[in-house]
């Protein structure tokens, strides 16, 4: 066991390093910082600065098959995600590269495939996922948007909610019933589609900070051509599945929050309270240091799921889940500790009044993105304990209920 | 980069593990720990049969010369099964100053005693204070003639009633800084004028009190350089530190799949407890706390196995895993409801021996504090 890098892993994880560090020169002044950089309209130019080198290095197509002009390996991907956490750039969509992209090498066409990946690797199209609906959150497979077929098309009706992204995105990936008679995760299909297509209205979600990240998506008699299906029809739920045994390492978080504690260090450092330092303060170092430390137990679990990934093709699930409750948590005690240790300045937004840029206003607020989307914090837990664990599932109050009525019948 | 043990490594699991189970079933560790000596020689006899007090010693002073890491498997294994003895102190805190700092007719003297049972080993570092820094040592030696005179009071030495030799941390200057003028000596622990009384702790593990009245030891005892003792202290403590958080691992990696198996079986409202969510979410917390130590620990086992400079790491690893096997320990109880308060129950070992753990070799505050300093707070 050993946590070695090779010369050529130090070489690569240099150039990405450095790659990113000369692009944070570039940064305007007025960049919007936080997990809404890549979403805020306003960020927009400096988003597709980044985002188009990114392509002309080839980094968005990391670990792709040669065929489709994949360069480099799975660790290319972790020290790639290192870099950008580390320099906070935003320019990598998430939902086109992290999650359509691997989900098509899957299970997509060759058609689907040839495509659709190439402008995702060359950074020419946005992509945004329609999942959720205001009654399918964490139970994704209750979604009630119907997709149906008609002759060479689907036309779909119904809304999608919380939609990242939808008001910069070009395509859509999502879920929709394509048979509303089906149970529950059959009758579900993966379809893709132009977000200008007629009868698609985006309306903002403004989160508790007022940030533009989320979306509310209606469609009304949206068409689609029957191609832009992945997978075969009625299997979706199948299809959204392949990301589940995909690699999530969240090692850009763990690189991002090991930023915004050398921010906060400087911090404590330079500003003096009653002359002397807050880095003096025993209560803060204590505190610090357990975060420094919580951020080397996340780096150290992430290099591991990485690895595993990497050499063995087997994705660490129970290891992906409990990354993701830990580096959760971790944002949002740190919005915490950071806040608090600002005091009085620890309410004040990006201003002229503003310490530090009003980053730790914004963590404050902004940390919940991490615990909630993408499977809550809870429902990673069960995860854990359900398949991880081997305990046995809950009983729902249905189930119960059948059993009650069963005993009084038997009486 | 590769974060998988070697066949070899798995298969030194095994056979630890097997040895354990066999050797320290519940009912042993309980008669060891209740007994006067807290140490088994017969056990002690079939670990040095299996080389494992010689395992990271060279061969050519009888050991096995493995890896650090090797050795963390063993200790992971120990902690899982709670094994108390002499074996941690006398690896630790015996071999390893004497491989560091020993010379030549001091490895050849000693280091075959230890590899093959004879010999037990522990180090005298603590005194009143409590705190594992040189600022707190007073016991002193003093030249005369051939030997030096030790007079003082050592606390926390763990099994020194079981000990044959001492590495006992003396000052013999003032100097201008308390990390000058420390000097180490290997000293026969039944020297004249030493006493020896077990401390009661928590833990149980015979911690001691020892005191020294004008005791004579020959220089040629002397292990390292007079009075630049301190370096020597300071890895061996950096080494102990990380040594026990992976027998802390090992214990917290027991304490998941048992306490997790007792809800499975025990039924409550006609159902198994291992149904309930509210008891489910604290077993995912327990999975993360585990899985969170892990790598940390294993990163720290290897920088010090490859002899790569890791005072940061390892301080992190400590505290983190301090608090976790702690915190794992204590859920324990609670998860047992009654039966974990009882002091028949597994539970209580485990939590009994975390506290213990917790504070050998650097306790939380110390550790953090050394972070502190490495992420650059000024002081």
């Amino acid at each position: 066991m050993d946590f070695k890098l090779s010369e050529e892993e130090k070489k690569r994880r240099k150039e990405f390093f450095d790659g990113c560090k000369e692009l944070s020169k570039e940064r305007p002044e007025d960049f919007i910082q936080g997990l809404e950089a890549d979403f805020e309209k306003a960020n927009q130019p400096y988003v597709t600065r980044c985002r188009k080198e990114f392509a002309k290095r080839g980094w968005l197509r990391l670990g792709w098959p040669a065929e489709y002009g994949g360069v480099g390996s799975h660790m290319d991907r972790v020290f790639f995600g290192e870099a950008r956490g580390y320099y906070g750039l935003p320019g990598v969509d998430i939902f086109g590269i992290e999650m359509l992209a691997p989900t098509l090498v899957a299970m997509g066409s060759k058609e689907v495939k040839d495509r659709f990946l190439p402008p995702i690797g060359r950074g020419e199209v946005l992509w945004c996922e329609l999942y959720s609906e205001p009654n399918a959150g964490s139970d994704l497979a209750a979604v009630t948007a119907t997709a149906i077929r008609k002759d060479d098309e689907y036309v779909i009706n119904g809304q999608k909610t919380w939609t990242t992204n939808a008001h910069n995105a070009d395509w859509g990936l999502g879920l929709f019933r394509t048979d509303p008679q089906g149970r529950k995760r059959r009758n579900i299909s993966f379809l893709l589609m132009d977000m200008k297509t007629p009868g698609i209205t985006i309306k903002p979600l403004e989160y508790l900070n007022r940030m533009h990240m989320y979306n509310e998506v209606f469609f009304d008699d949206v068409h689609v051509p029957a191609d832009q299906i992945v997978g075969k029809e009625n299997d979706g739920w199948t299809v959204s599945q392949v990301l589940v045994n995909f690699e999530r390492s969240n090692v850009l978080a763990v690189s991002a929050v090991r930023r915004m504690l050398e921010v906060l260090v400087e911090y404590c450092n330079e500003t003096k309270v009653g002359g002397k330092p807050l880095a003096q303060d025993p209560i803060i170092r204590n505190k610090l240091a357990e975060v420094a430390t919580e951020i080397e137990a996340s780096r150290t679990l992430a290099y591991y799921i990485a690895d595993q990934q990497n050499r063995n093709q087997v994705a660490a699930l129970f290891e992906s889940s409990a990354m993701k409750v830990f580096i959760g948590d971790l944002y949002e005690r740190l919005g915490a500790i950071g806040t608090d240790i600002l005091g009085s300045y620890g309410q004040v937004k990006a201003s002229r009044w503003a310490r530090q840029g009003g980053l730790w206003e914004s963590l404050y607020q902004t940390a919940f993105v991490l615990t909630i989307s993408m499977g809550t914090n809870e429902i990673q837990k069960n995860i854990i304990a359900w398949y991880g664990l081997g305990m046995p599932r809950p009983l729902s109050p249905v189930s119960i209920e059948k059993a009650l009525a069963a005993a009084q019948a038997a009486k | 980069m590769n974060t998988t043990f070697t066949e070899e490594q798995t298969m030194l699991r095994k056979s630890t593990a097997d040895f354990l189970v066999g050797k320290y079933p519940e009912a042993k560790v309980r008669e060891i720990e209740e007994s006067d000596t807290g140490h088994d020689p017969e056990i002690w006899r079939g670990m040095a049969e299996l080389g494992w007090m010689g395992l990271v010693i060279p061969e050519e002073y009888g050991g096995m010369g493995m890896t650090f890491q090797d050795l963390s498997i063993v200790l992971e294994e120990m902690g899982r099964n709670i094994a108390p003895g002499p074996f941690f102190c006398t690896v630790l805190e015996g071999a390893y100053p004497i491989l560091d700092a020993g010379s030549n007719e001091q490895k050849k003297e000693f280091l075959p005693k230890i590899a093959n049972g004879e010999s037990i080993f522990t180090m005298a570092l603590l005194e009143a204070d409590g705190i594992s820094d040189a600022s707190g040592i007073a016991v002193k030696a003093a030249p005369k003639d051939d030997s030096f005179i030790i007079n003082g009071t050592k606390l926390f030495v763990e099994q020194a009633i079981n000990a044959d030799y001492m590495i006992v941390i003396t000052r013999t200057s003032k100097a201008a800084s308390p990390g000058d003028g420390i000097t180490l000596f290997i000293v026969d622990a039944k020297s004249p004028g030493i006493h020896c009384e077990v401390i009661p702790t928590i833990g149980m593990e015979k911690l001691c009190e020892v005191s020294f009245k004008d005791v004579a030891v020959p220089k040629k005892n002397m292990l390292g350089e007079l009075d630049k003792g301190w370096p020597v202290v300071s890895k061996v403590m950096e080494r102990a530190a990380i040594a026990k958080a992976s027998e802390s691992l090992g214990a917290m990696d027991g304490i998941v799949p048992m306490t997790t198996a007792y809800l499975n079986d025990r039924v409550q409202y006609d159902e198994p407890l291992g149904r309930f969510q509210a008891l489910q979410h604290i077993m995912a917390d327990m999975f993360i706390s585990l899985t969170t130590s892990k790598y940390l620990v294993y990163e720290a086992v290897w920088m010090e196995s490859e002899g790569l400079p890791c005072a940061t790491e390892v301080a992190m690893a400590k505290s983190y895993v301090n608090q976790n096997y702690k915190e794992l320990s204590r859920l324990m109880i609670r998860l047992y409801g009654g039966n974990g308060t009882h002091r028949e129950f597994k539970p209580g070992l485990y939590f009994r021996r975390a506290k213990a753990a917790s504070i050998a070799f650097g306790d939380t505050s110390f550790q953090r504090e050394k972070v502190a300093r490495a992420i650059g707070l000024v002081s």
